[in-house]
């Protein structure tokens, strides 16, 4: 599908440029402001790409100019193809002025190929979108006769590429402008006097390119296209004859899903680590609920039961007609081997499948970044030391000789007000959240220095965090302990803070 | 009635009769005990140690400057008994637990799962999903109140799936108690800072006031605890007993 000048379709219907006034877009490009895409009027005011903004200008004063954003059109071209997936599961954006649909085996529901085209182009012009669609058996001939078609909805039956392209220029294989010239100077101008070179003259001449495109175009070589939502093939679907709304309706259709979808991943011995319900709403919305699970997962129950605990937040707006369950990631499923009493003792991995489902369940409910194993980081920097290991991952070694550390750390360090008699001691009694301590023991210092080829937290509000840091463990009157410590070596601008608590 | 000894190690018993037991002895541990070395103290709880396969709640007097860090140590010093490869899940919505902290209490990090929830309820029901599960050696949630029902629920699900389940309290400026605390747990202890043997003006090994204020099957006590050496058969060496005043009068009370 060609959509004719789309930077300028896209500004139009974003409001950004009226429709009436020719329109164009313009980039800086070797030192001048040039024309990129132009919209019909502006082409038939003589205007062509690549002309300067002055003389543009010049030939029609009425020229209403955008700065080109080639993200931007990128972006609208991904929407409207998400758009497009209501046709095919396969639409994907050809930028930067095209779609790709495959419609294989999808024309029937709407009444055929043609009806198709038709029924797209139509919804497409009612939004106020021109484009033109052309149906073919390879992705090259189509883009061909998109761009070619004077009227929107060609149809070309699969065999007859050869014939409907030889009178089309070779521009429209797909070519970079350097091959077109320089086929030009050859006198080859239509894809038909391409067609009839000599293969390996062609190659020598302008490299693989030109060859490879007329042979995808006619059929004789694949050709790959970056789908965005590639199809599962984990895939269970289930339609209704009437929408439906209610929690317990939706729960046993997850329930069967699940079940169909177990059985099949169990016969080809894999587990889903990553599953996705989609539910297809009346309104047209598509809310989805996804799971993950920490061991590949195939037992129906356990799928149904994730997706379960997800259902609450699902919104079923007036009803729902389908239901897609995926499993969007798969892994080899390790088969528990059961021990016979007495005999053969149990797979030792039976322990570990039940704290994976527990880990599935906690993780599902709260997410997956709040469960986590600790493990140590050589850092003397103490809200360094700890790292997080995700809650399925051998048990981290703790050697446990980085010295005296407390059990609760505190998020930030919080200044306190504390009396020190000496520079080098620990403090006589400091003043906590409102409570005063008498320092009873204390013990230190411990000099922890800050890694300078970190990056600084200085600049997060934190001067303390850069500086030397010397560490007391203190015990007041009443048998709280406290890690306490001075930052800064000058006792003008030392300040206190208190880091941690000891049991 | 004559009620057989239960020893670790012997056959399971059959179901009847451990729904038998469980009726009509309320200290009854059909999964042992965790024990504590000191006589003072096993004659307190039933059984003479903390039940495994129930529920402790680990609470700290309001007053407490340390929020409740005191009573953390403690239950570091209980888990450090368990030692059995099986994970112990750390459930909490406050992020602060220090893990390089844990080595000096006996308790190796390594087996720590640490769950960060949102509130008291995520935390009260995370808890009840890893007793279930049973695939814990034991699992111990951070709340600031432990009502009645939720109690009730932890405590039937730790007794079925053998799993040990601590509650921590944690006291908070702002939180009122309330006057009927939880009658459902196994234990109910209180743990609060108290001052070291420091010498030469150094800190010495960390001591707590530990009361047990219920233990079903059991009777109340109070002792000034110290945290032992790292190679102590026992993680708590008990340094004195307390003659708890308010704990008198009705000292042999049993709170079944």
């Amino acid at each position: 599908m060609w959509l004719p000048s789309w930077p300028i379709q896209r500004l139009r219907r974003s409001g950004a440029v009226s429709p009436a006034s020719p329109a164009a877009t313009v980039a800086t490009a070797g030192g001048a402001r040039r024309l990129q895409a132009l919209c019909p009027q502006a082409a038939a005011a003589g205007l062509w790409p690549g002309q300067t903004l002055a003389e543009a200008r010049a030939l029609c004063p009425a020229l209403a100019i955008c700065p080109a954003d080639p993200e931007a059109d990128g972006a609208a071209l991904g929407r409207l193809a998400h758009w497009c997936e209501r046709f095919t599961p396969l639409a994907a954006a050809d930028p930067p002025e095209g779609l790709w649909l495959d419609i294989t085996g999808c024309a029937e529901l709407f009444g055929g190929e043609a009806g198709l085209a038709g029924t797209l182009a139509a919804l497409l012009s009612r939004d106020g979108l021109s484009c033109q669609v052309a149906v073919a058996g390879t992705a090259g001939a189509a883009w061909a006769l998109a761009r070619a078609g004077k009227t929107a909805g060609t149809n070309l039956p699969s065999g007859q590429e050869a014939e409907a392209l030889a009178a089309l220029p070779v521009a429209l294989l797909r070519l970079d402008a350097r091959s077109v010239s320089g086929l030009r100077a050859l006198g080859v101008r239509r894809i038909g006097e391409l067609a009839r070179l000599e293969r390996a003259a062609l190659t020598a001449r302008f490299g693989a390119g030109p060859r490879l495109r007329l042979d995808q175009a006619l059929g004789n070589a694949a050709e790959a296209i970056a789908w965005p939502h590639p199809p599962a093939p984990w895939a269970e679907r289930l339609a209704f004859a009437e929408p439906i709304g209610t929690e317990a309706d939706l729960s046993r259709v997850l329930a069967l899903l699940a079940k169909r979808l177990g059985e099949r991943l169990a016969a080809a011995r894999l587990g889903g680590v990553a599953f996705t319900a989609t539910f297809f709403r009346v309104d047209d919305a598509r809310p989805t609920l996804g799971i993950g699970a920490a061991l590949p997962l195939a037992e129906p129950e356990r799928i149904a039961a994730l997706l379960r605990l997800r259902l609450e937040g699902l919104d079923p707006g007036f009803g729902v007609e389908a239901v897609l369950l995926e499993a969007t990631a798969t892994a080899p499923l390790a088969q528990p081997q059961l021990g016979l009493p007495g005999i053969v003792p149990s797979d030792p991995a039976l322990p570990e499948r039940a704290l994976a489902a527990v880990v599935d369940e906690l993780a599902n409910r709260l997410g997956t970044a709040r469960l986590w194993r600790p493990a140590p980081r050589a850092s003397h920097v103490p809200e360094r030391a700890v790292r997080h290991l995700p809650p399925l991952a051998p048990s981290p070694p703790w050697s446990g000789a980085a010295g005296e550390r407390p059990l609760r750390l505190l998020a930030r360090p919080e200044p306190i007000e504390a009396t020190a008699p000496l520079p080098d001691q620990p403090p006589l009694q400091f003043r906590w959240r409102g409570g005063l301590h008498r320092v009873r023991a204390a013990s230190g210092p411990e000099r922890i220095a800050a890694e300078w080829w970190q990056p600084s937290a200085a600049a997060a509000g934190r001067p303390e965090a850069d500086l030397l840091r010397d560490y007391y463990r203190v015990e007041d009157s009443e048998g709280n302990r406290f890690w306490v410590f001075r930052a800064g070596l000058d006792p003008a601008t030392a300040r206190w803070f208190l880091h941690g608590l000891f049991p | 009635m004559f009620i057989p000894a239960i020893l670790p190690g012997r056959r399971p018993l059959p179901e009847a009769l451990l729904h038998l037991l469980q009726a009509t002895r309320p200290g009854f541990a059909p999964h042992g005990t965790l024990r504590f070395g000191d006589p003072r103290v096993a004659a307190c709880l039933p059984e003479g140690g903390l039940t495994r396969g129930g529920l402790h709640a680990i609470g700290a007097p309001a007053t407490d400057a340390g929020s409740g860090t005191a009573a953390a140590g403690f239950a570091a010093c209980l888990l450090a008994g368990f030692s059995s490869p099986q994970p112990v899940f750390w459930i909490t919505p406050w992020p602060d637990l220090h893990a390089a902290g844990l080595p000096g209490w006996g308790f190796d990090p390594g087996r720590l799962l640490f769950v960060h929830t949102d509130d008291d309820t995520a935390t009260l029901a995370a808890m009840e999903i890893v007793l279930r599960g049973g695939a814990a050696a034991a699992a111990l949630g951070e709340v600031g109140a432990l009502p009645e029902l939720p109690a009730r629920r932890l405590q039937l699900a730790c007794r079925r799936h053998g799993v040990t389940g601590f509650v921590l309290q944690r006291p908070s400026r702002w939180h009122v108690p309330p006057r009927q605390e939880a009658a459902a747990v196994a234990t109910r202890w209180e743990v609060a800072p108290a001052p070291s043997a420091a010498e030469h003006r150094e800190p010495g090994p960390a001591r707590w006031r530990v009361r047990l204020q219920l233990a079903r099957g059991g009777h109340e006590g109070a002792w000034i605890m110290e945290a032992a050496a790292q190679d102590a058969a026992f993680p708590l060496r008990v340094v004195a007993e307390l003659a708890d005043p308010a704990a008198a009068p009705e000292r042999r009370r049993l709170a079944g």
